[in-house]
């Protein structure tokens, strides 16, 4: 369009000489403009405000003729200089990195890399020391930015956030701690800190103990040594005196048989997963009357867990890892 | 005196190993003890050092040390105030180069020099046997086997790209800086930064310009006034649009980003690069021939280009402080109208004025 180039003059000029040569044609609208007296009015949206409100005008002019001696005409309102503020003039992108594909995530990666240059000469303490941040799962982070991040930049993200949040803690900034917070799950799961298991009024110490598929539960009270395991003697329920040497093996190794009283009960899974569930439960629960005997029994091996489970078979073999004979053809 | 060895040395060999003196010497010292000027931390928050009283306040590099709040955070500033105050003991350093420099700061066009463009080694080419015949313009010689560039060249092309990337910025149009190799990201987003351009330096996803739609049309765009101030009553306007494309696309890779210039071409968008003596001159409308392997090579073209964004920017909005705009706005009508069909909403299957 001539009138927004600068040089201005030219443009007028030529105007004019076309104003001059069509001054016989009826007006067109896009020399309206030619008249124009300030740049501020420069406004193209009339050109289409004339188009869609030729109907309605039509109407109103209609209207004002008939109503022209009974009523007054209302002034124009004021004329609005701030015209130029409101006019649209651009669409744009939001950010500076929409064509990435991805722009909110990688301008909180910026956000977030400038703040640690901006902070990287605070002191920062031990990874360990530091205090521990439920950050958001990939899901939830996902949904947050709205993009779909791969999980390659996103645990890159979580370095940067990691390698903040070291910062010593009495010494963090406020601008810090706000981009942080951001970035954590709803409630803090690690806020609740387990208080450690005791020994109850009763003098009842309760412990769990996995082994296979088999789930003990034992309550340990100072006793004369009698073992009672789902409501029935030991020798009831393990027939082998090897699965029974082996559920009280705790107490055998550090010679406390008779000195505590042992109710168990015991569900899932085979008898030697069930023996073994109860030594490791009454190992814990031993614990948490004598915490002294850790070492010992540590070395008796009652206080490890077995966490192997029987192997998943697979296709295409017999068993877990069995393969079928193998046939000429 | 100190008794450094009480038994007498039985050999030569024993005389020649020169052990250090253990600690507990010391104490083997014939001298008088001495109370010296130990304070414990806490008798040091309270009351000044004795010297450092003796000293006025003004003169005292230490003044800010001994008063200690009690605060961590304030006592960090304390620290780091009084380090810097400690800065400026000792000898100077003048004229060293700083890496980071030309991203803080890089130069504008008219900082260009030969010496400069030396000094960043804008002048290295590649190997003669991976040459581009069609560099052999730019090129003023070979020494060691490798392509040197004529750095008079390589300032006019920069100049001219400069002035490409003030125009353009001052007639609002979008300018991409887009460098893709590894370490180029800061130099990128800086430049970027500057010109109030955007920036990509991950891998440039095929299809952003032939295939907007699908891989952009996420991305958020706002409408702005001439003063770039955002005008949120349209927002429901830009549901529908086409994605946005570049009115000028800025490589500092070329060789690595051969589809983005590709769509570039495709899509009539003009585009500046750096052009080693490898790289292929006519993929590029505004080739500028430099080194573009070394990475203070590309941060100071960026830097300079960047430099000359901001000044078309600046520009832009001073015409627009007079009320003149440099560019054809985008109208209501536009705006308003679906990008697609033609039609104003709620006007679907109606005659079209």
């Amino acid at each position: 369009m001539a009138r927004h180039t600068p040089n201005g003059i030219v443009q007028a000029m030529q105007s004019l000489r076309i104003s001059n040569s069509l001054a016989s044609r009826p007006n067109i609208p896009s020399l309206r403009y030619a008249t124009r007296k300030y740049a501020t009015e420069v406004q193209p949206e009339s050109a289409t405000e004339t188009v869609i409100a030729t109907e309605t005008e039509i109407q109103i002019e209609a209207e004002a003729e008939t109503s022209m001696k009974t009523q007054k005409v209302k002034a124009a309102p004021a004329i609005n200089f701030e015209k130029f503020n409101i006019a649209p003039a651009r669409i744009i992108p939001a950010s500076p990195s929409y064509f990435s594909g991805s722009p909110r995530f990688i301008d909180h990666v910026l956000r977030l890399e400038a703040l640690q240059a901006k902070f990287a000469h605070l002191p920062i303490v031990d990874a360990a020391e530091a205090p521990r941040m439920a950050w958001l799962k990939l899901a939830q982070f996902r949904d947050f930015v709205g993009e779909p991040v791969p999980v390659k930049k996103y645990k890159s993200l979580l370095k940067i956030l990691q390698s903040m949040n070291r910062i010593a803690p009495d010494m963090v900034p406020g601008e810090v701690r706000d981009s942080l917070a951001s970035f954590l799950r709803p409630g803090n799961p690690y806020s609740t800190q387990h208080s450690p298991r005791e020994v109850d009024e009763m003098g009842r110490a309760r412990a769990k103990g996995k082994r296979k598929e088999s789930t003990a539960v034992v309550q340990l009270v100072e006793g004369e040594g009698e073992v009672l395991v789902n409501g029935k003697s030991l020798v009831e329920v393990f027939q082998r005196l090897h699965d029974r040497e082996s559920a009280l093996w705790p107490l055998r190794c550090v010679d406390r048989l008779d000195k505590y009283n042992v109710w168990a009960t015991v569900h899932g899974g085979g008898v030697t997963g069930q023996a073994e569930a109860i030594t490791l439960a009454i190992a814990r629960a031993l614990l948490l009357h004598e915490p002294g005997l850790k070492s010992s029994l540590r070395k008796a091996g009652v206080i490890t867990v077995d966490a192997r489970r029987v192997e998943r078979k697979k296709a295409g073999h017999v068993k877990a890892r069995k393969m079928p004979t193998w046939v000429k053809r | 005196m100190i008794v450094r060895q009480l038994g007498v040395r039985q050999s030569r060999q024993l005389l020649a190993l020169s052990r250090r003196a253990p600690a507990s010497s010391r104490f083997f010292s014939s001298e008088i003890p001495v109370d010296t000027a130990i304070q414990t931390p806490t008798q040091e928050s309270i009351e000044p050092l004795p010297i450092a009283a003796s000293i006025p306040k003004a003169q005292n590099p230490l003044h800010e040390v001994v008063q200690v709040s009690q605060a961590p955070q304030g006592k960090w500033a304390q620290w780091e105030k009084s380090k810097s105050k400690f800065n400026s003991l000792g000898s100077l350093t003048k004229d060293a180069f700083d890496p980071e420099d030309v991203i803080r700061n890089p130069p504008s066009p008219s900082d260009i020099t030969l010496e400069l463009l030396l000094a960043s080694g804008t002048h290295l080419g590649h190997s003669t046997s991976r040459w581009n015949p069609q560099n052999s313009r730019y090129i003023f010689g070979v020494r060691e086997g490798v392509h040197i560039i004529a750095l008079d060249v390589t300032a006019a092309y920069l100049r001219r790209a400069a002035k490409v990337v003030e125009e353009v910025a001052a007639r609002g149009g979008i300018i991409l800086f887009a460098g893709t190799r590894k370490g180029q990201k800061r130099a990128v987003v800086r430049a970027a930064e500057l010109a109030g351009a955007y920036h990509i330096f991950e891998r440039w996803i095929p299809g952003s310009l032939t295939n907007g739609q699908q891989i952009l049309g996420h991305c958020e765009t706002k409408v702005v006034n001439a003063f770039d101030k955002e005008l949120p009553d349209f927002k429901q306007d830009l549901a529908d649009r086409p994605s946005v494309k570049p009115d000028l696309v800025i490589c500092l890779n070329p060789i690595e980003n051969v589809v983005l210039l590709h769509e570039c071409g495709l899509n009539n968008v003009p585009t500046i690069g750096i052009c080693d003596t490898d790289a292929d001159p006519t993929r590029l409308t505004y080739p500028i021939p430099a080194n573009d392997d070394s990475l203070r090579s590309t941060s100071l073209i960026a830097g300079v280009l960047g430099r000359a964004g901001q000044a078309g920017q600046a520009r832009r909005l001073k015409m627009a402080e007079e009320g003149k705009l440099t560019y054809e706005p985008i109208t209501v009508h536009e705006l308003k109208v679906d990008p697609f069909t033609g039609f104003m909403p709620g006007t679907e299957g109606q005659k079209k004025d």
